[in-house]
C-alpha cells in the first residue's frame, strides 16, 4: 500500500482502502476500472492520467446515515433559487422540483441522494459540441477552475442535451435539460463554498470533502447503488425476501 | 383574513369516479381560515358533501379525501402528513334511527404524499363515486387521468409498490394504494404508501376499495406561496433548531415508537392477552434492543423530518430469516406481539409484513385475533369455528393463517373482517364484555386499567377508540389542530411555545395566537362531534368495555389495577361540562357552537 492518501468507502463494513497512487497506476495500466469494482463506470482516461491531477471538494454522501428525509432538496432549492421579495433577495421556499441534489427512494428501503460528482474526467463537458472559446478554452459547458463545479454558459449553449445524455449514460445522471429551454440544469453549485445540504442535513449524512475516487459508489447512478445496497443490506438473494 | 393564494392554492382536486369527471374546485376562503387544512378542512368538506345522516360509508357518495395542511410542502420539520378523511365504515351507534349510522373517520399517514399534492397545485384531493372496474388516479400537475388498474388488482402492497413505480416510470411520483384487504372490503383495510407507512385506522382502505380505486399517483412542480416570506424563513430556522441534538430527537432516532414497548409494558399500560393484562413478561424479546440487534438495518424518515422514527430491517436470525420489512413499532409490536403473546421477533415481523402487504390495520387485526384467541381458550368457540386453525396464544403460524383468512374474507375471516364488535355478536356468550372497542372501532395498543386518562381519550374520540385523541380537551384541541396543519403529532415537542403558530401566521397571513390556534382545534373537534351527533351517537356510545371495570390486572407493576365505574363516569361528566356539551346526550350547546362559528350545524 502506498503512503499516499487512503480513501475509504461509504460504509465501514465494506471499507475499501485505496490510494490515489494505486488508482492512477491501475488506470494507467488499463485495468483500473475493473480492479476498483467499476467505481468510475466508463473511464475517460485522459483527464485522470496525471498523478498531479487537480482535486476538488465536493458533496459526499454517507449512505448509511441518510434517512431519505429530503431536507437537502429543500435547502438546495431555497439557496439556489432565491426570490426577490419587497426589493430584498431572499432564499426561496424550497420547492424540491428545483433542487440540484435529489433523493431517490427505493423498495426495499434504500435512499440515494444523487448529486453532481464533479467527475475529474467530466464526460458531460467532453460531450459538449460547442467549440472551445479561443481565449478561455471553454465550451458552453465548462468547469469553474476555482470551485471545480460544472457550469453552463447560457449564451453559448445550443441546447442539444448531449451533456445530460452523457451524464445519464456514464455517471450519476444528475444533469437535466430544462423542459422549456432544453439547457442543462442541476449541476451542483456548492452554494458559494457553504453547501446548504451539508449544513442542514439533520443526520450529518452529507460532507463537503475532497473528491474521493476510491469511494466505492463514486459517480454511479442511484439505481446501481440502490441495487447493490439492497442486496448487501437486506440479503435478499437466496433468502426469503419480503415479497415471497 | 388571508388573501387568496397565501399559504394555499385555494383549490381542491375533485374527482368523480362514477362519471370520470375531474375538476378543480375553489375552496371558500372562510373555510381555510376557519378549518385550516388536513383533518379540519376535510371535516368541513365531509359536512358539506354529506347533507343527510345515515349514508352508507361504502356508497359512492361518501367522499374519500386526501388532505395535506397549510404547512405541507414547505420544508418545515415533520410537515409530512396526509390526513385521510371520510365517513367511517367501522363505527356504529347503539340506538341510532339510521341503520348505516357511523362516525367521521380520519387517519393520518406520513411519507411524501401530502407535500406532493401541494406541489401538484392542490390543497387536497376529494374522491367520490365508484369506478365500474379497477382504476388508479394519475396526477401530474394539472394533468389528471383515471387509468385502468385491472392488471394490478389482487396485488399485495409490497409488490404493487415496485410494479407501480415501473408503470409510472419516475420515482418522483408519490403514491398510495390498497392491498387485497381493501379490494375485498375488509372493514379495517388501510391505505399504504412506500410499502411501509399506513393511514391505518378507521377503514380508509375499505372505502377506497369500495370505489374500485387501487391507487393514486401524484407528482408536481409547483409551490404554494407564503404571506410573509422573510418571517417564514426566520421562524423556519428557529423551528429546525428546536429539534437539533435534543434528547427526544435522539430517542426517536434510536428506537422509534418501539421505545415505548418496554416502557409501557413496565408500567402495566400495554395491551397484553386481549387487554387482560398490561405487562408482557417477554417484552424484551420483541423490544427495540432486540430489534436493533436482530433486525434493524437503517432509520428512515418522512419529508423533512429530523426524527426518522421508522426502522427498516431484515430478520437476521431465528424464524423467517431473510424477511425484509420495517418494524416493530409500538402499535404493531404490541397488537401482533404482546397482545397475542407472540414473543418470536422473526414471527412478529412476518405477521407485520403480512398485515402491511394485505393492507389491513394491524391494530384492529391484532385486536380481533386476540379476541378470537381468548374465546378459543375459554371454549366459547372451537376449532371448527376457526376453520381448523389452532388459534392458541403465541402461535405465529395460526396468526398468519388468520391474517390470510381476514384479508380474503375466507371462512371465519369473513366475520373477523367486520371487526371485534361483529365477532362478539356472532359468538355471543357474554363475550361482548371483553370485546375491546368503542363504537365498533377497536382500541389500540394502550391498555387503560392503570391509565383512566387513556380511557377518556378512547371514549371521547370522534372516530371511535383512538389512542392519539388526547386525555384532556386541551390536548384534543391541540391534536386536532396539529392534524390540520400537516405536521406530525410526534414532532409537536420540537416546536417550542409558539413556533407552529408563528409558522402558520407567516404562511397564511392570519395572525395565529395560541388562543386562536386552540380554538380552531376546538372548532374542528366540535364539527366532528356534530356530525356524529346527527348520526345518532349519544352518551351511551362513549363507553369502555366491561373488562376494564370488572377484571383487575393480575400481574406486573399494575397488578390489581381496575377502573371504577363511578369515578370514570364522573371524569366523563367533567369532560362534557368543560366541553360545553350536555352530559346526558353529549350534544354541544347552542352557545358553544355559535361561539365557534358552527351555527351552520345547528
Amino acid at each position: 500500500m502506498s503512503k499516499a492518501r487512503v480513501i475509504q468507502a461509504e460504509w465501514q463494513n465494506d471499507t475499501v482502502s485505496f490510494s490515489r497512487r494505486d488508482f492512477i497506476k491501475q488506470v494507467a495500466a488499463g485495468g483500473g476500472a475493473a480492479i476498483i469494482l467499476g467505481n468510475l463506470g466508463v473511464l475517460h482516461l485522459s483527464s485522470v492520467m496525471a498523478e498531479q491531477a487537480v482535486t476538488y471538494r465536493m458533496i459526499a454522501v454517507d449512505l448509511k446515515k441518510c434517512t431519505g428525509c429530503r431536507t437537502c432538496e429543500a435547502v438546495c432549492s431555497a439557496y439556489n433559487h432565491k426570490q426577490k421579495v419587497n426589493g430584498e433577495l431572499l432564499n426561496g421556499l424550497g420547492n424540491p422540483h428545483l433542487t440540484n441534489i435529489r433523493v431517490h427512494g427505493f423498495n426495499p428501503d434504500v435512499d440515494i441522494p444523487a448529486v453532481c460528482a464533479m467527475c475529474l474526467d467530466n464526460p458531460c463537458i467532453e460531450a459538449c459540441p460547442v467549440k472551445p472559446h479561443p481565449e478561455t478554452g471553454r465550451r458552453a459547458l465548462y468547469r469553474d477552475e476555482k470551485t471545480g463545479t460544472i457550469r453552463n454558459d447560457l449564451e453559448r449553449c445550443i441546447a442539444c442535451g448531449s451533456c445530460a445524455e452523457a451524464c445519464r449514460a456514464e455517471r450519476v445522471g444528475i444533469i437535466y435539460p430544462n423542459p422549456e429551454t432544453n439547457k442543462p440544469e442541476r449541476m451542483c453549485t456548492l452554494c458559494d463554498g457553504d453547501p446548504q445540504c451539508v449544513k442542514h442535513c439533520p443526520y450529518d449524512a452529507l460532507s463537503y470533502m475532497e473528491i474521493d475516487l476510491g469511494s466505492e459508489f463514486y459517480g454511479k447512478s442511484p439505481e446501481l447503488i440502490a441495487e447493490e445496497l439492497a442486496r448487501r443490506w437486506y440479503a435478499i438473494d437466496g433468502k426469503e425476501g419480503k415479497n415471497e | 383574513m388571508s388573501k387568496q393564494g397565501q399559504g394555499y392554492h385555494g383549490v381542491i382536486l375533485d374527482i368523480d369516479l362514477s362519471t370520470g369527471k375531474t375538476e378543480k374546485k375553489p375552496i371558500p376562503i372562510e373555510d381555510t381560515a376557519n378549518f385550516v387544512g388536513g383533518r379540519g378542512l376535510g371535516m368541513k368538506i365531509l359536512w358539506d358533501r354529506l347533507k343527510t345522516p345515515g349514508i352508507d360509508a361504502l356508497s359512492p357518495e361518501n367522499p374519500l379525501m386526501f388532505m395535506p395542511g397549510p404547512l405541507s410542502g414547505f420544508p418545515v420539520p415533520s410537515s409530512s402528513r396526509t390526513c385521510v378523511v371520510t365517513k367511517s365504515p367501522r363505527t356504529s351507534a347503539i340506538a341510532s334511527e339510521y341503520p348505516q349510522a357511523s362516525t367521521v373517520s380520519y387517519s393520518n399517514m406520513g411519507g411524501f404524499f401530502g407535500p406532493e399534492i401541494r406541489f401538484a397545485g392542490y390543497d387536497g384531493i376529494v374522491i367520490t363515486g365508484k369506478a365500474s372496474s379497477p382504476v388508479y388516479v394519475f396526477i401530474d400537475d394539472d394533468r389528471v387521468e383515471i387509468r385502468d388498474a385491472e392488471g394490478f388488482w389482487g396485488m399485495g402492497t409490497d409488490q404493487f409498490d415496485k410494479k407501480f413505480t415501473e408503470e409510472l416510470g419516475d420515482r418522483r411520483f408519490r403514491t398510495c394504494y390498497i392491498g387485497p384487504a381493501g379490494e375485498n372490503l375488509v372493514s379495517y383495510a388501510c391505505i399504504i404508501n412506500t410499502a411501509a407507512r399506513a393511514a391505518g385506522r378507521g377503514g380508509t382502505g375499505c372505502v377506497m376499495g369500495s370505489k374500485n380505486l387501487k391507487a393514486i399517483a401524484v407528482r408536481g412542480t409547483k409551490m404554494p406561496t407564503v404571506a410573509d416570506h422573510r418571517r417564514f424563513l426566520e421562524v423556519l430556522e428557529e423551528a429546525r433548531n428546536g429539534f437539533k441534538g435534543t434528547e427526544s430527537t435522539m430517542r426517536w432516532r434510536y428506537a422509534g415508537t418501539a421505545g415505548a414497548l418496554p416502557w409501557s409494558s413496565g408500567r402495566g399500560s400495554q395491551a397484553v392477552k386481549n387487554y387482560r393484562e398490561g405487562t408482557f413478561e417477554e417484552i424484551d424479546r420483541i423490544g427495540y434492543e432486540a430489534a436493533r440487534e436482530k433486525a434493524w438495518i437503517r432509520d428512515f424518515a418522512c419529508y423533512c423530518c429530523p426524527l426518522s422514527c421508522k426502522k427498516s430491517g431484515v430478520v437476521k436470525t431465528g424464524s423467517h430469516p431473510g424477511l425484509v420489512h420495517d418494524g416493530p413499532e409500538y402499535e404493531t409490536g404490541t397488537m401482533f406481539g404482546s397482545n397475542l403473546l407472540v414473543s418470536d421477533l422473526g414471527g412478529l415481523l412476518k405477521e407485520i409484513f403480512a398485515g402491511d402487504d394485505y393492507g389491513i390495520d394491524i391494530i384492529s387485526a391484532g385486536n380481533v385475533i386476540g379476541f378470537l384467541m381468548e374465546n378459543y381458550e375459554k371454549g366459547n368457540i372451537d376449532k371448527a369455528f376457526l376453520d381448523g386453525i389452532d388459534l392458541t396464544w403465541g402461535n405465529v403460524d395460526a396468526v398468519l393463517k388468520m391474517i390470510d383468512k381476514i384479508a380474503y374474507r375466507d371462512g371465519v375471516g369473513d366475520l373477523a373482517s367486520q371487526g371485534v364488535k361483529a365477532v362478539a355478536e356472532g359468538i355471543g356468550k357474554e363475550s361482548h364484555k371483553f370485546a375491546i372497542h368503542v363504537k365498533g372501532h377497536e382500541l389500540a395498543a394502550w391498555n387503560v386499567h392503570v391509565d383512566p386518562g387513556m380511557g377518556i381519550s378512547y371514549v371521547s374520540s370522534n372516530r371511535g377508540a383512538c389512542h392519539l385523541n388526547g386525555r384532556t380537551l386541551e390536548e384534543q384541541n391541540s391534536n386536532a389542530m396539529i392534524d390540520s396543519t400537516g405536521v406530525c403529532l410526534f414532532a409537536d415537542y420540537g416546536f417550542g411555545e409558539m413556533s407552529l403558530q408563528n409558522l402558520l401566521t407567516a404562511v397564511t397571513g392570519i395572525e395565529w395566537t395560541k388562543e386562536e390556534y386552540l380554538k380552531a382545534g376546538e372548532r374542528v373537534f366540535n364539527l366532528e362531534k356534530m356530525f356524529n351527533f346527527r348520526e345518532g351517537f349519544r352518551r351511551e356510545d362513549d363507553a369502555l368495555p366491561d373488562r376494564f371495570f370488572e377484571e383487575p390486572l393480575t400481574m406486573g407493576p399494575g397488578e390489581g389495577a381496575v377502573l371504577d365505574r363511578g369515578e370514570f363516569a364522573a371524569m366523563l361528566d367533567e369532560y362534557y361540562e368543560k366541553r360545553g356539551w350536555d352530559p346526558k346526550t353529549t350534544k354541544p350547546t347552542k352557545a358553544k357552537l355559535e361561539s365557534l362559528g358552527l351555527s351552520f350545524t345547528i
